[in-house]
């Protein structure tokens, strides 16, 4: 058996989830894709563009994000902010995370924080 | 040629993308390769090496629309569907190879081709072409439930399963598939070519048995005699088990059966008349009881199929009874 495939299997598995939470947190300001995975990428979060930019597209077809082209600059970009519908959702999943998060750390034997 | 790189690259992202979306997702796409370029190659104009590496960067673009078209439907038929997929076309690809297999036995004895091969390339082909279209008739039902989400298992809690049949409980799907092809079969032959029963001597048919004529003017009894067993068969094999149900159909399938073959073979005369008659002669020195039998061979028909049918009635009734 090829215990780092299943692992890296794993791992997507549990990024998949989270991935939505932490871009629809980042989001409170309009951002552009790649300004977002700069900053993700700054806080120990790598994320490949290829995977960001499909999501926040898919997120905005489910109305989480509305999306908003600048074309004042020399460069026209297209920026995505949270919308309320979002903001909800974000609000719950966040509630949710902590709870989860500190159930998991409880039974994976004890919260590395607060040893 | 750079240039060239890029354009090829959102290209082969967005050829399959739907057609609203590609103006959007290109000008998007081009405008992140452009932020990588700037962070690789800063205010110097990027090399063509670069252009590559960003590229190789971003990923396989295929995969990438895969990423981009979201996360619908994705196959022709997934689950819950695709199980029950299975065995239904399981099913009819057999009752279809079967039936046109003998249909085109049946057509060829009736009109023979030139020669052997062609023969041989028209059975070919109709049972080929027969089963390609079940398939894909079956296929496309599959395919429409399955996008329309229209439900074909009804669960509603644990209540609404059925209970788990008992091991001698349960039906063979592959007694009931033979059911259903006999059916066919027998409509088939009865119905388009009565002559196959024949007495053939040294290779060559010389009386037919029954009276073609006679048969086809009952063309509505041979019609019923196969629907119900279809009919039948299908209870049994939707149920899986021999229930309530099936006893009930197998019952009233059974007796309108027995009804319509008393009604068929007692008033109406199916058998050569000639062919009757000249049995004395042609079973002279075999013994008493063959001559008999055909000469009364309709009556012996009869019984035949009563004998059958009942013996079949029997074991759905005492299969439930026993299971209750």
């Amino acid at each position: 058996m090829d215990c780092d495939e299943v692992v890296s299997g794993l791992i997507l598995e549990l990024r998949r989830g989270t991935l939505i939470l932490l871009v629809l947190s980042q989001l409170k300001e309009p951002t552009y894709g790649y300004e977002l995975v700069k900053k993700l990428k700054e806080n120990g979060i790598p994320i490949e563009a290829n995977t960001l930019y499909p999501l926040m597209r898919r997120l905005e077809a489910q109305g989480l994000l509305k999306s908003e082209w600048d074309t004042s600059e020399s460069k026209p970009r297209k920026y995505y902010k949270i919308t309320d519908d979002g903001l909800t959702v974000l609000e719950k999943a966040i509630k949710h995370w902590r709870e989860f998060s500190r159930n998991v750390n409880n039974l994976l034997g004890g919260n590395e924080d607060e040893k | 040629m750079k240039n060239d790189l890029i354009e090829r690259y959102i290209y082969a992202v967005v050829k399959r993308l739907p057609e609203k979306k590609r103006k959007d997702i290109s000008d998007e796409l081009s405008g992140l390769i452009d932020d990588m370029l700037i962070e690789r190659c800063g205010d110097v104009t990027p090399s063509e090496q670069d252009i590559r590496v960003v590229l190789t960067e971003l990923g396989n673009p295929y995969e990438l629309a895969e990423k981009y078209s979201g996360d619908g439907k994705k196959c022709l038929i997934g689950a819950p569907y695709y199980s029950t997929y299975k065995l239904v076309l399981k099913i009819v690809l057999i009752c279809a190879a079967f039936g046109s297999a003998v249909a085109a036995v049946i057509s060829e004895l009736t009109s023979p081709s030139a020669v052997w091969y062609s023969a041989v390339g028209e059975w070919v082909a109709v049972v080929f072409s027969s089963v390609v279209q079940a398939f894909a008739i079956v296929t496309l039902i599959f395919a429409f439930f399955y996008h329309k989400d229209i439900k074909i298992n009804t669960y509603t809690g644990p209540d609404s399963l059925p209970t788990v049949p008992k091991k001698n409980e349960r039906i063979s799907k592959a007694g009931s598939i033979v059911g259903i092809c006999i059916s066919i079969v027998f409509g088939i032959v009865f119905l388009f070519v009565p002559e196959v029963f024949c007495i053939v001597i040294s290779g060559k048919p010389v009386i037919s048995i029954l009276d073609s004529e006679a048969i086809r003017s009952g063309w509505y009894f041979i019609v019923l005699f196969m629907l119900l067993g279809i009919v039948r068969e299908i209870v049994k094999l939707i149920e899986g088990r021999y229930n309530f149900k099936v006893m009930v159909s197998t019952l009233i399938t059974n007796a309108a059966t027995v009804a319509i073959s008393c009604i068929w073979l007692l008033s109406v005369n199916i058998m050569n008349q000639s062919f009757t008659s000249w049995i004395p002669t042609i079973f002279e020195d075999k013994p008493q009881l063959i001559t008999t039998i055909f000469s009364n061979f309709q009556v012996f028909f009869l019984g035949v199929i009563i004998f059958a049918l009942a013996i079949d009635t029997v074991e759905a009734v005492v299969r439930y009874l026993k299971n209750r």
